[in-house]
């Protein structure tokens, strides 16, 4: 049981237990007012009764043509909320989001390639590797897992203008591709 | 001058600029204004160039010249925008695009000029004017929408009165209905319309709205406009219709708590809507409608299983809220409960879930406390552990008063710590950057050993918390809820170096700094050793203010894209300047603004310089309206519910630093520098440069100042600790005595302007402005007509409170009370004694004391000074021997010995020794290097 509602810009008063976990960035204060007032809609807060944020995720809308999509840019839930669907529950939103009101054709979302437990929860949503997006988290440089450190998945799920899944392919493992040549 | 020419001129000058070379922009401009004696734009570029080489004065100048042509042209506009953001000049901002504007009506770029200009100093009302005028005249929707957004950014300031409120919300209304197309084109604008209409009660207009396909399909996919839907409904009382939707919306899948409210709501209207005492009619409504909803969301749990906690939680609430009508006895709820813990015990939110009904008389029950001992608690796996965690909060949370003693919470303090070793075992093989499950379990030890110090006041229950959270997290790294205990206990125990590293080890950044830097920036003058020369906390204080500078340079020009970029919403604008608002005028920034006065005090000179602009700056702050945006809820809780919570327990002094704090330190540093300075309100006003401050709307700020410094406050002594109020007291007493001389001896007004407009023209070449040198000298007459005050006695209190600050050290140190607590009463006491100085600095000046006769008073100063001299050197060489006691091994194992307790599993009595030196050589650090530096501040100031 967590209320959903929109992010709001006050949240970043508040969201200190969710962003101390390492595995979330805390950004400038622009990068947050940006997705607000861009994409408001694409951004949600889950909130325990008692006013705590459980999690949040920030997404955006971009591309063109067939490639108009919904990407999630972030997605984290402070660690006392985790195992709880609440990830799922913000992703569908989004996706919810993306194929009424912005009418896109899937959704992506770059994850670390060794983060296999995000792989396959994102996976049990409908999600398939698209591509193999070469040294995307380069600044890390190479660690113990090689270059699956450094390396992204590019994952999507095509939404209801796709209906013939043009969007997604099953080998997209194996594509390679450099983050130059990504956004 | 052709274009080309023009280009061809300018453009080394911009890219001067644009790389920061200012002092080759600067020469390049003269050379231009050599050839073109009027060109406004090379003046323009020059007053910016100049600015950024903070050569303020002769930017001024240039200023002026330049905005008393009235330029038209875009490029010294745009140059002049720069210069005066800098300056922090924005009214004249304001007046130049208006100008503009005006002379230019059919100029759209100068009327959004205009308007931004406005929008960034919060002219709410000229920028709803300006937007009207440029709709009427462009015929843009959105301008329209720019005039709607200022109209209610001007109904929610707050220093709008009520009744206006509502004016302007009806003007919004208007404007938004004399749009030529309608609000549901786009789901911001059609909720800016909603809240409009909510705001004014327009319940019908809203509903015919709401119902119609595009209103429903917009609240399906916007989570803002179905809240605002939510809140209207509910404002008309239709709580059955919004609970038969809401569960409508569950049954479709819907698993939003809100939706699950909406429906608890609708079944409690009938004994909702009764005032007073609730007819056994409605009550028995209530109850069909309860078993009706609780059968509605049984069959959702059902259906969800493990998958969803809301229906099981709604079952929850619906018999607790029935309990509190007293419609089901305690034992329907304590049941539902006992389901829930036994369906969701595996998860970590299961605890604060249940939290919210324990009710003291629940928690306490017999029944409850059965269910909770008969658990079957294993560390079979880690869903097993986190159930034995969830049931150990639970069980702690509900102990009773009776229960704890010393004895009782040591046991269970060790009790916990065993448990946890034991859950070690299940993480074990866990990636060092993972949390270990177990983790709650030492959180639970430390707090029951925090408990055990606020019980007995022994601080070896303080080193048994820190050696277990210091072993936790060489188990679980990333632990900041740990950190954020060990840095309150080190504080508590005078180990700032160790609180510090800790502070550093969560990476706090950016707009966190605001929200966590009282952790450690609170009261740090207690062990800030600048006097020496490290400049730890000084800067600590600065790193952490730079959010404020970021959120002033860039947050409002966001705002500013937002009403104008396509892609950008507008909606967002009121909450965006909230944002930028609560900020700019957060009470953490100037509570760390004063703590670093206080500081900086200790390390420089005082100059005339500083005092005079510590002065004009906190003045303004004493002028804001502040929002407190510090998070305290960050720092975990499992004290029992018949406690104070952790944060409580664990503030340094016991005493938070708020506004109370803030509002009294203002008071006193405001006025010892107003008796220091010879700025008066007139001499202020003439050297301001940029623009004041908007002031609070709180009448207290329209007193005038002295008044408003002599107002003293009990909930603001509250937030002081005793000897804080006691150097309060002395201040004033000392303030009282001192002031008639002050304002007696400071130079005229007219003789301090014409000083300034001296220095002024010596460093510039050209006179200050708006000040006319010529007539100030003339009138250079410094003597006074009414006559000298008399010299009064030195008031008792001046000089005793060193003494009993004296006394209450020594009887301190008698009793070995905690180092922290020591040296607070010493760097206050240093704080009297550079205080003192800053209130006698005037009588320093042989010729003052000569010319007004002020031989007596200058021999009582020195009286008090010497006493107060004699107080800091001495408390200075007993901190430096308190110091070097701390580093005797007897003392050190000593207390490790009485660690034992927490030596389980792998805690061995050498991590004990460990942590022990670690405290120990921190402790000796900050006691010798505060002794340092009041020794080297003591033979700053005692002579005179």
């Amino acid at each position: 049981m967590s209320v959903l509602r929109p992010f709001s810009a006050m949240d970043m008063f508040k969201f200190n237990n969710i962003n101390l976990d390492i595995w979330t960035e805390t950004y400038g204060i622009n990068f947050y007012l940006d997705y607000l007032a861009r994409w408001p809609d694409l951004c949600c807060v889950q909130e325990a009764p008692n006013g705590r944020m459980m999690g949040y995720i920030l997404g955006k809308a971009e591309g063109s043509s067939t490639e108009w999509h919904g990407h999630i840019t972030a997605l984290t839930v402070a660690p006392e909320y985790r195992r709880l669907s609440l990830a799922r529950s913000m992703v569908s939103r989004l996706e919810l989001v993306s194929d009424q009101q912005y009418k896109g054709f899937f959704v992506d979302l770059y994850v670390r390639c060794n983060n296999a437990l995000a792989v396959s929860m994102y996976e049990g949503f409908g999600y398939s590797v698209y591509r193999r997006i070469r040294e995307y988290y380069g600044s890390l440089g190479v660690g113990k897992d090689g270059r699956d450190e450094e390396d992204a998945f590019d994952m999507r799920k095509p939404l209801s203008r796709d209906p013939q899944r043009r969007s997604v392919r099953p080998n997209g493992r194996e594509i390679n591709v450099s983050a130059s040549s990504v956004s | 001058m052709s274009a080309v020419t023009l280009e061809r001129q300018f453009r080394p000058i911009y890219e001067s600029l644009d790389n920061g070379s200012n002092k080759s922009a600067v020469l390049s401009c003269n050379k231009l204004l050599k050839k073109y004696p009027n060109s406004l734009l090379a003046k323009a570029l020059k007053a910016l160039a100049l600015v950024r080489l903070q050569k303020v004065e002769e930017s001024l100048a240039l200023c002026d010249e330049i905005l008393a042509v009235k330029p038209l042209d875009e490029p010294t506009m745009s140059a002049m925008m720069h210069v005066l953001k800098g300056l922090g000049r924005n009214v004249d901002l304001v007046t130049m695009c208006e100008e503009a504007y005006k002379l230019q009506p059919q100029n759209e770029e100068y009327g959004a000029q205009a308007f931004f200009a406005n929008i960034r100093n919060g002219n709410w009302k000229s920028a709803q004017q300006i937007s009207s005028k440029m709709h009427k005249q462009f015929q843009e929707d959105r301008y329209l929408y720019w005039s709607v957004i200022s109209a209610i950014l001007q109904a929610n300031d707050p220093s709008t009165p009520g009744n206006m409120r509502t004016v302007l919300y009806r003007l919004a209304h208007r404007l938004v209905a004399s749009s030529p197309t309608p609000s549901y084109l786009s789901a911001d604008r059609f909720h800016m319309h909603m809240n409009i209409l909510k705001e004014l009660d327009l319940y019908d207009e809203a509903n015919g709205l709401l119902e119609s396909e595009v209103g429903k399909v917009i609240c399906s996919t916007s989570l803002a406009c179905s809240q605002t839907r939510r809140d209207i409904w509910r404002k008309r009382g239709l709580y059955k219709e919004e609970g038969k939707r809401a569960r409508d919306r569950i049954s479709e899948g819907d698993r939003n708590w809100l939706e699950f409210l909406s429906v608890l709501d609708g079944t409690f209207t009938p004994v909702a809507s009764s005032q007073g005492e609730i007819s056994e009619e409605s009550k028995q409504e209530c109850r069909e409608s309860l078993v009706e909803t609780g059968e509605f969301l049984a069959e959702i749990a059902q259906k969800d299983g493990f998958k969803n906690r809301a229906a099981p939680l709604a079952l929850t609430e619906l018999k607790y809220r029935a309990y509190k009508l007293g419609l089901y006895g305690s034992s329907v709820l304590v049941e539902s409960m006992a389901d829930y813990l036994a369906q969701f015990g595996d998860k970590a939110c299961c605890f604060e879930d249940l939290k919210a009904y324990l009710d003291p008389d629940i928690a306490s029950s017999e029944q409850w406390e059965t269910i909770l001992a008969n658990q079957n608690l294993s560390f079979a796996s880690i869903a097993h552990l986190q159930r034995l965690i969830n049931v150990r909060k639970l069980q702690r949370h509900g102990l009773s008063d009776e229960s704890m003693t010393v004895e009782a919470e040591t046991a269970r303090a060790v009790n916990y710590l065993s448990e946890y070793m034991e859950g070690l075992s299940l993480g074990k093989d866990l990636p060092a950057t993972e949390l270990q499950p177990s983790d709650d379990l030492a959180l639970l030890s430390a707090h029951a050993f925090v408990n055990v110090w606020t019980l007995n006041g022994s601080e070896e229950a303080l080193y048994n918390a820190i050696t277990v959270l210091e072993f936790g997290l060489t188990r679980s790294r990333m632990s900041f809820l740990m950190r954020i205990m060990l840095i309150r206990l080190y504080r508590i125990l005078g180990a700032p170096s160790l609180a510090l590293d800790h502070y550093r080890a969560m990476n706090v950044k950016r707009v966190q700094n605001d929200t966590l830097s009282h952790l450690v920036l609170t009261r740090a003058l207690t062990f800030s050793l600048a006097a020496t020369g490290d400049l730890t906390y000084p800067t600590e204080c600065l790193e952490s203010s730079q959010i404020y500078l970021v959120n002033a340079q860039e947050t409002s020009g966001f705002v500013v894209r937002a009403f104008t970029a396509e892609r950008y919403t507008q909606v967002r604008i009121p909450e965006f300047i909230e944002f930028e608002d609560r900020l700019e005028n957060s009470l953490q920034r100037d509570v760390v603004k004063m703590e670093h006065v206080r500081m900086r005090l200790t390390h420089e000179q005082l100059h005339t310089d500083i005092i005079d602009m510590e002065l004009i700056e906190l003045k303004f702050i004493f002028d804001r309206l502040h929002h407190d945006n510090r998070d305290f809820v960050i720092l975990p809780n499992y004290q029992p519910a018949c406690q104070p919570t952790f944060n409580e327990q664990s503030l340094m002094f016991g005493r938070s630093c708020g506004q109370g704090w803030l509002w009294s330190f203002l008071k006193i540093y405001i006025r010892a520098f107003q008796h220091a300075s010879d700025l008066d309100e007139t001499v202020e006003a003439k050297l301001l440069i940029g623009d004041r401050p908007k002031t609070s709307p709180d009448p207290e700020t329209k007193l005038p100042l002295p008044e408003r410094l002599a107002i003293r406050k009990s909930e603001e002594a509250a937030e002081l600790t005793s000897e804080e109020r006691q150097l309060m007291d002395w201040a004033t007493a000392l303030g009282d005595w001192l002031e008639p001389h002050h304002n007696y001896t400071r130079p005229p007004p007219h003789v301090v302007l014409a000083e300034a407009a001296k220095q002024t023209e010596l460093k510039t070449g050209s006179p200050l402005r708006g000040v006319d040198s010529k007539a100030l000298n003339g009138n250079g007459n410094s003597k006074k007509d009414e006559e000298a005050p008399p010299i009064k006695p030195v008031p008792e209190l001046v000089v005793k409170f060193f003494e009993d600050m004296h006394s209450e050290f020594k009887r301190l140190l008698e009793n070995k009370c905690s180092p922290s607590h020591l040296l607070h009463i010493a760097t206050i006491t240093q704080e009297a004694y550079i205080l003192l100085a800053v209130e006698t600095l005037r009588f320093k000046t042989p010729s003052v004391v000569k010319i007004h006769k002020l031989g007596n008073l200058v021999s009582m100063i020195k009286d008090i000074r010497q006493k107060a001299s004699s107080v800091v050197k001495e408390m200075s060489f007993e901190l430096l021997k308190l110091g070097e006691a701390e580093n005797i091994g007897d003392r050190r194992s000593a207390i490790a010995e009485a660690c034992t307790p927490v030596t389980i599993g792998q805690i061995d009595n050498d991590f004990i020794l460990n942590v022990v030196k670690n405290i120990m050589d921190s402790r000796r650090k900050v006691l010798e290097g505060v002794a340092k530096g009041m020794s080297k501040l003591h033979n700053t100031h005692s002579h005179f």
